[in-house]
Parts: C-alpha cells; sequence; structure tokens
C-alpha cells in the first residue's frame, strides 16, 4: 500500500494520468506528446502500475516488454531502434522480476548484460586510458557497464545492471563471471565518485578540477551500494544527498532522492509530502518522471521492486 | 572490440609503414557543398543582460535577409549544467530576446530545445540556469531533446563511419534551426561554438549521457556529421560573458560584451575564434567545415555592423589546444 503520509487523491489523479498514456502497444513513450514507446519510461511505470495492482495495464506492459526484447537478448532504447542493445536491458531485467513467462527472456538478457562491459575492460583500452589519455581521473581497471556497446562504463549504466544482477540466483552455469563483474562494477562505482561527495555522469575530475555530483546519479549509484554503506565514498554520497535534498524542486531529482534515502533507513516523509504538493505534477510531460513520482511516493514497495532490498 | 597483444603489434606496425598519410582529414568525406558565395557575420557590442537585448539583437538581425514567415524555428542554446554566474550557459535573456524577435519576424512557431549531455533531469537544469520561468512566462514551448520522439537519419557527411544517427522530431522537421552557443574554450574540441553547440541535437535516451559514442567516433569527425546532416540556419552566439580556460564546464568568466550574428556557422564560428584572440586554423572541425559547410575565409565574409578586433589577451586554453 501507498506510504500513509501520501495523499491518496494526489496518488490515484496520478496513476490515471499514466494509465491514460499508455500507449495501445502497451508501452509508454518518453513524453506526453510523442507516440514512440520507449523501455525507460515503461519499466518505470510497468512498476508503478504494478505495486499499485492496476493488473491490466501493468500485464499489458510486461507482454510489451518481453516482445520488445531484441535476438541478442538485451533491449533497445525504443521500439524500432537498432538491434545492438542498451543499457535499459538492465531496467527491464528488473522490472521483469516477478514475471514467470518472462524467464527465458530473462535468463537471455542476462547473458547480454554479462558480455557487456565498458570498453576499458579491453586491455588497450585500459593502456590507452594509463598512459595517453589521462584527462578525466579514474583508474580504468575498474569497470562496469556502458550505456551503449562500444563505450566506456558509467554511473547510471553500472548502478542499474548490479541491481539486476543482484536477482541472480546464483553465480553458476553460464554466469560464472557474475561475481567479478558485481566485484568490479561496485569498485568502479566507488573509484568514479567525485571528490567532494556524490556521483554524476561518472567523470569525478577533469583536467585537476572536480567535477560537481548531480542528485540523480548519486541517488541510483547508493541505490546499487546499500550493501556497502559502511564505505566512506557511499557516506560522503549520503551526506551530500541529505544536503542537496533541503531545497531540491524538480520531481525527478527529488522522486530519485527520496528512493535512496529511504534505502538507508532515512526519514523520508517531509521530502515524500513537498513532492506530493508540488503544483502540476499531472502537467509533467515527461513520463519517467511521472511514475517515479509515484514510485517515491510507495518507496517500500519501489524499493522491494527495485530489488533494492528484499 | 577485443584485441589480442599480438594482433596489436601487428596492427601497430601496418599503421607505422602508413603514417606518412596525414590522416583523418586526407581525403574529403562530405558529398556536397553547402558554402554560400558570400557570408555575413556582425559583431554586436552589448555590456550586460537586461532588456535592453531586444533592442539590441532585432536591429542586428535586420542586418541580415533573413525570412522566417510560416517558418518552425528552432532556438537551439547550450545549456551544459547549472552552476552560479552567466559564463557556462546561453543566457535565458538572450533567448527570449531571439524568440521574440523570431516571433515578430512571422514565424509559424518558436520553439526552444535542448538535450544536455551531462545532466539527465532537464527540468531541474532549466530551473536552477533561470530558464523555466523565463520561457513560462514569455509562453515559450520547451522540447527536451534527450527524450524527442526520434527519426532515423542518415548521415550526409562520412567522418565517423557512422551511417545514421537517430534525431529528434523537432530538430530535424525544422524549417529555421538557430545555433545559439555560448562562446567559450572547450578542453576536449578547442571552443564550443555553433558547430560544436549542435551535439546537444543528439538525444541522451538513444546515446546515453554524456553522449559517450560521439567522443569515440572522434569530437570533430562527429560534429561535422551532425551539422552535415542538420542544417544551421542562423547563428547567434552569447559572448557577453564568456568563458576562457578549462571549458566547457570549469573555466574562467571572460567579459567579452558581445554577441556574434551569422548567417553562415563556419564564418560564425571563424569570427568568434579570431574574437578570442585564437586562429581559426588551429580548430580541426572549423577548418574541416570550411572545405563544405561555409566560409571561414575572411576573403569570404561580410562583415557587417562592427568589425570585432582580437583582445590583447588571447582567451586561455587548456595545454593541449
Amino acid at each position: 500500500m501507498p506510504t500513509v503520509t501520501t495523499d491518496a487523491i494526489v496518488l490515484s489523479n496520478l496513476l490515471a494520468e499514466l494509465a491514460l498514456r499508455q500507449l495501445p502497444c502497451g508501452g509508454w513513450a518518453a513524453l506526453r506528446s510523442s507516440a514512440q514507446p520507449a523501455i525507460e519510461p515503461s519499466c518505470y511505470c510497468a512498476l508503478a502500475l504494478s505495486s499499485a495492482l492496476s493488473t491490466s495495464h501493468a500485464e499489458r506492459a510486461f507482454e510489451f516488454l518481453v516482445q520488445s526484447q531484441n535476438r541478442n537478448g538485451s533491449w533497445p532504447a525504443f521500439a524500432g531502434d537498432d538491434q545492438e542493445g542498451a543499457w535499459v536491458t538492465a531496467l527491464a531485467l528488473i522490472s521483469l522480476r516477478d514475471l514467470r513467462a518472462a524467464i527465458p527472456a530473462r535468463l537471455k538478457g542476462f547473458q547480454w548484460l554479462m558480455n557487456s562491459a565498458g570498453r576499458e575492460s579491453d586491455w588497450l583500452w585500459r593502456w590507452k586510458f594509463r598512459t595517453a589519455d589521462r584527462h578525466v581521473r579514474f583508474d580504468p581497471v575498474k569497470f562496469g557497464w556502458p550505456w551503449f556497446p562500444s563505450t566506456v562504463s558509467w554511473v547510471v549504466p553500472t548502478a542499474w545492471s548490479l541491481l539486476a544482477l543482484k536477482q541472480l540466483a546464483c553465480s553458476c552455469g553460464s554466469f560464472e563471471q557474475a561475481t567479478f563483474r558485481v566485484g568490479r562494477g561496485i569498485e568502479m562505482l566507488l573509484d568514479r565518485a567525485c571528490p567532494g561527495g556524490g556521483w554524476n555522469a561518472g567523470n569525478g575530475v577533469v583536467y585537476g578540477v572536480a567535477v560537481a555530483p548531480h542528485p540523480d546519479d548519486t541517488a541510483i549509484a547508493l541505490l546499487a551500494l546499500t550493501d556497502h554503506r559502511q564505505e566512506t565514498v557511499v557516506q560522503a554520497g549520503l551526506q551530500y544527498l541529505e544536503h542537496t535534498a533541503v531545497d531540491l524542486d524538480a520531481p525527478w531529482s527529488l522522486a530519485w532522492t527520496i528512493l535512496a534515502l529511504a534505502a538507508y533507513g532515512q526519514d523520508v516523509t517531509t521530502l515524500q509530502r513537498r513532492l506530493a504538493s508540488m503544483p502540476d505534477l499531472l502537467a509533467i510531460g515527461d513520463t519517467s518522471t511521472l511514475a517515479l513520482v509515484l514510485l517515491a511516493l510507495d518507496h517500500n514497495q519501489a524499493l522491494l521492486d527495485l530489488g533494492v532490498i528484499s | 572490440m577485443s584485441l589480442t597483444r599480438r594482433g596489436f603489434l601487428v596492427g601497430t606496425t601496418a599503421l607505422a609503414a602508413g603514417a606518412s598519410v596525414p590522416v583523418p582529414f586526407f581525403l574529403p568525406k562530405y558529398h556536397f557543398d553547402r558554402r554560400p558565395l558570400r557570408s555575413r557575420v556582425a559583431i554586436l557590442h552589448a555590456e550586460q543582460y537586461s532588456q535592453k537585448l531586444d533592442g539590441v539583437l532585432e536591429s542586428g538581425l535586420r542586418l541580415f535577409l533573413i525570412d522566417v514567415r510560416g517558418k518552425r524555428v528552432v532556438l537551439k542554446p547550450n545549456l551544459v549544467d547549472y552552476a552560479p554566474g552567466d559564463a557556462i550557459n546561453t543566457h535565458p535573456s538572450l533567448v527570449l530576446a531571439a524568440a521574440e524577435s523570431f516571433r515578430r519576424m512571422g514565424a509559424k512557431s518558436v520553439v526552444v530545445a535542448e538535450g544536455p549531455g551531462h545532466q539527465r533531469d532537464t527540468q531541474l537544469m532549466l530551473s536552477k540556469s533561470g530558464y523555466e520561468r523565463a520561457l513560462r512566462d514569455e509562453q515559450i514551448q520547451f522540447v527536451d531533446l534527450n527524450r524527442d520522439e526520434l527519426i532515423r537519419t542518415p548521415l550526409r557527411a562520412s567522418y565517423t563511419g557512422m551511417q545514421h544517427l537517430w534525431l529528434p522530431r523537432t530538430v530535424v522537421l525544422a524549417d529555421f534551426v538557430v545555433s545559439m552557443p555560448k562562446i567559450k574554450t572547450h578542453h576536449w574540441s578547442g571552443v564550443t561554438l555553433s558547430l560544436k553547440n549542435m551535439f546537444g541535437i543528439v538525444p541522451g535516451s538513444r546515446y546515453g549521457w554524456p553522449k559517450n559514442i560521439l567522443h569515440w567516433k572522434g569530437i570533430s569527425e562527429s560534429i561535422l556529421d551532425i551539422c552535415a546532416t542538420v542544417p544551421i540556419s542562423f547563428v547567434i552566439a552569447d559572448g557577453i560573458v564568456a568563458m576562457e580556460g578549462n571549458g566547457p564546464l570549469n573555466g574562467t568568466p571572460r567579459r567579452l560584451g558581445k554577441i556574434v550574428l551569422a548567417d553562415d556557422p563556419v564564418a560564425a564560428d571563424a569570427a568568434c575564434v579570431r574574437l578570442m584572440g585564437l586562429a581559426p586554423s588551429r580548430i580541426v572541425h572549423v577548418c574541416e567545415g570550411a572545405r563544405f559547410l561555409g566560409n571561414a575565409d575572411q576573403r569570404h565574409i561580410d562583415h557587417i555592423g562592427e568589425t570585432g578586433r582580437p583582445p590583447a589577451n588571447a582567451f586561455r586554453a587548456v595545454p593541449n589546444l
């Protein structure tokens, strides 16, 4: 059930708006004005609607997700996209976790995820980053997952991949590398943090200058690191997020902040109230943000659905 | 791609054998010549961001033969990240002045569109940078290019080797694209001006934050492919407060007091580079763009309005420029 501090009318209005935006194919477009179904908003919407027991909408959404899978086991960024796969594969795997019919699809997806790695995982590129290309400070030995193939690791896709792989029942058979990849991914997140605390896309220091963190990237990284809360970097990230939350006025970042702080056991009631009372929530054009607001207002269920807590 | 050490040695030997060829721009990789016979550049004086910009810009635009009647105009500012001061992003007051001018000139529609390269929360960017309120007050639509509907668009040059990009519908279907960069140094590409500003049309939802594939394919190469594919109709560059040093994010504000207008993006960028006290010949994508996208050669450029002089002290840049 939604968290008691939130307004039931706000929740039901948001749910109705999400249901209204569902496309005939079962997916959602990134923007209300668009009819091009995309995977990221569809995953958030499916999770938001399923936790609210809006079953028919959620079932159609899950069906859309399963049907959108590429032949190689990955998911595209949107319907009609090229077939090489994208970071949203991890998000789709998380969203489909409770769907028994999706088990074969998920196994193929996990396999693709295991084979996907930042370019610095290859020794040649690692050598380049250690010798010729040192403007961005990072340890190329510690690699995670890219947004798209043939690029380096970044914070958000790595965090989602870690959360997805957390759902693997065992590191056996074709998944024997999972423990290694998870370990490397965690190291990579810790390595890419900003010096003053928190994360941005993944460039903590460029040309010797510290780059500022972002609340949403920090929150997503923290969600993937709940088993490492004793790490100094994690504690610094939490402090940055608590400090930033005080005057956050953008629903996307505030929603992620609520989810992350709740995952670390902090009281988010005040933040939830602020989020629920934001004017014109229904007018938000970005559908992912709308779904995120719903997930944040029902954070206990959302953290379960996202695989952050069990 | 995985490569063994043996493969690497064979490859480097082959590369060494061919090292006498000046790659990567030895052969032209464009399939048309868009250079006008004459390009026009106007450098306007503006000391600060104020309501007076409306008048300055409108009189500047009158110097050009622009016909936007009935056209869908897209203003593409440079919105990188939020931070105190005026040196990172194109200032909203200049964008508002441009929108108002194009409306008065009879445009069918004027939208502001951008896809920030690092910051996923576009609304937070708009809010913190002052755009949200300004656009709402003037009832100007904003399109988040990171999440717009995408169209598979064949590339009209082949510097990156990519065949196509997925580009936002708003930009692909626009009749008149106005690149509105901030005049800044950039630690990877040397400068970020009207041509580099077009990185922002590449959608994060398809290519990630940052749009890392463009770095791997080569920044100059990507700029050239993108600008060949989506023509820039006009340039309004914000140099009232510019940036030098470690741009585009961590440089130092530099008061320049100029707005640069041009009907040719290469001419605009060459003029801005000269205003920064740098040489256009040092900027790879400007040099190569001058072969087919526009004119960098002063002999083909008409300076209307004020003539810009290089500053006594050139803009500081990162050491590798």
